[in-house]
């Protein structure tokens, strides 16, 4: 029963996930084509000068690593491309899965099957992970081929398989946070809007508490203050208590919207 | 035996009382009809008996054993009044990811049903996007139908289909019927009622205002003569029996007949008649005669 579940979900998402896993491999490997025939840190390094220096040194650590070809290189793990390719996955998988179902009629027949809810919700959460996973691995392979092809000086691999962990976490994160809202909806459309609202919020939180030390406070409620691929491979800064934050809000919201799936009336 | 039973099913959402203590049972062989106006409940019952939706309390049995865990589901056919197939599939592909639910049941009815609703392979190998709504309605008829199930619950089964399809499909309930298996449906259309029901339960804002035999209920109808004379109208046409309720004005009267239809065709027969309409009882006519009396009916 979840192989004819997982089947299906592959034919109905085939193109689309095709679509995004090369896109976000040929992205990483043009970032290092990139970094290897143009001098970008140098022409970033005259943007950055003329800056006031405060706002100075934070673009330099915080976004570019410094302005080295390793902080670049990394900087295309964080770059709004990859977080959104990540996230448009994460919402569309998500979103097609229950309340999309619900708005189009096909649930009530589905579930009419003896298929349990709860087979179905593995199936879809399944899914995703094996989704997100291949467009993590895809980018990871984007970058190692990069490396390669343009002799970079290439990141300890441990490193590169960890920011890939980091990134899939992230990713599974909003997947998470979108089902849950999509076992409370039975509207694709906004769940959607719901999510992607949310995505952006938490990005720009996290983009202004870095930028405004005032705002800082707000660091710890953005998903994405927990994905740092310039702190992991640029300065080698331990990633622990972010992974568990992020595995942690995964589990919470997936927990919850089993929880509420299994006991909710399917209209 | 039992196939079905229904005790005292309740369901509110929010404020709104959808069902209140709901009570039937269908035998095991029988083709029960399931009648009531939009928004009476219909819908919700069948959706409670598939474990879509939560009843508040009451209880569900199905061939004695408690309706509750998926592999229940094993053993019923289901039609959703309104339902959509996924599109980018085609209609075979269709029947065959259903069919895969039911490991332990292949679709071994299939084949007798493409032909009966006269499905031709051409029309299965196109995508479902692009066939007419009769046609998603058949096919939605054979998922519920291929792997011949034991409970048939089937929202307004005959919604789109041309009168060929319909007749087949009456010809298929019969079948499974006579094989010993139970059909649950809900209709407006009444011609169907009266040709496939054994039983009906009437329902009205969730409550059970009757369960009757078809024939108690044909002997309940209310049917609406409309009879155009040469000159006026005799006024006495209100007091032929069966006749319930009448408005004459001028050469025209239109009258209300319950039960026996005999008298008042012989006492028109007496009269200057120069037409009259005497036309299939809708639903709602049926409706109006148990919502009117407020009275409830077991049988």
């Amino acid at each position: 029963m979840m192989l004819n579940l997982l089947r299906r979900l592959a034919a109905r998402h085939a193109l689309f996930l095709a679509v995004s896993v090369i896109l976000l491999g040929w992205f990483e490997y043009l970032i290092c084509a990139l970094v290897s025939t143009v001098d970008i840190s140098g022409a970033a390094g005259q943007i950055i000068k003329s800056l006031p220096p405060s706002l100075r040194s934070m673009l330099g650590e915080e976004f570019l690593g410094g302005l080295t070809t390793r902080g670049i290189l990394a900087f295309g793990w964080n770059h709004p491309i990859a977080l959104a390719l990540g996230a448009a996955i994460a919402i569309v998988l998500a979103t097609r899965g229950i309340a999309g179902e619900i708005e189009s009629g096909a649930m009530e027949l589905l579930l009419s099957q003896p298929l349990s809810r709860m087979n179905y919700f593995a199936a879809h959460v399944g899914f995703a992970m094996l989704a997100l996973a291949m467009l993590s691995l895809s980018g990871l392979l984007g970058t190692a081929m990069g490396q390669h092809v343009f002799d970079l000086k290439a990141f300890a691999t441990g490193d590169l398989f960890k920011l890939v962990f980091n990134f899939l976490l992230l990713q599974s994160a909003w997947f998470g946070i979108t089902l849950l809202l999509s076992v409370f909806g039975r509207e694709r459309g906004r769940v959607a809007s719901a999510a992607f609202f949310l995505a952006l919020i938490s990005y720009l939180v996290q983009v202004i508490g870095r930028l405004w030390p005032a705002a800082a406070f707000l660091l710890p409620f953005s998903l994405y203050t927990y994905y740092s691929p310039q702190a992991l491979l640029v300065e080698s800064q331990p990633v622990g208590n972010s992974l568990i934050i992020l595995f942690s809000a995964i589990a919470v919201s997936l927990g919850f919207a089993a929880w509420h799936f299994q006991r909710r009336d399917i209209p | 035996m039992l196939s079905l039973q229904v005790n005292n099913l309740t369901k509110s959402y929010g404020k709104l009382r959808a069902l209140k203590g709901v009570s039937f049972s269908v035998e095991a062989g029988e083709v029960f009809g399931y009648l009531g106006p939009n928004g009476a409940g219909k819908t919700t019952t069948l959706r409670i008996i598939l474990g879509l939706v939560y009843a508040n309390s009451g209880e569900l049995r199905l061939l004695g054993e408690k309706i509750g865990r998926a592999k229940c589901r094993q053993a019923i056919g289901f039609l959703p009044g309104e339902f959509n197939l996924y599109g980018d599939m085609t209609g075979l592909a269709v029947l065959d990811y259903f069919a895969r639910f039911r490991p332990a049941r292949p679709p071994a009815l299939r084949d007798r049903l493409l032909h009966a609703f006269d499905v031709q392979p051409a029309v299965l190998s196109r995508k479902i996007k692009f066939l007419s709504h009769g046609t998603k309605q058949k096919i939605g008829l054979i998922i519920a139908m291929q792997h011949d199930p034991d409970l048939l619950l089937l929202d307004e089964p005959t919604t789109g289909l041309d009168p060929l399809v319909q007749q087949a499909f009456r010809e298929i309930v019969v079948d499974f019927a006579s094989r010993g298996k139970t059909v649950l449906f809900s209709s407006h259309v009444l011609s169907e009622v009266e040709a496939l029901c054994g039983r009906v339960a009437i329902l009205r804002r969730g409550e059970m205002v009757a369960v009757e035999s078809i024939e108690h209920l044909r002997h309940k109808m209310v049917r609406r003569l409309q009879a155009r004379f040469r000159g006026a109208a005799p006024e006495d046409l209100s007091n032929t029996p069966g006749v319930t309720r009448a408005q004459i004005s001028g050469s025209e009267a239109v009258l209300w007949v319950q039960g026996d239809v005999n008298p008042i065709l012989r006492r028109l027969a007496q009269t200057n008649l120069e037409n009259f309409v005497f036309p299939e009882p809708e639903l709602e006519d049926i409706f109006l005669s148990y919502y009117r009396g407020g009275e409830n009916h077991d049988a």
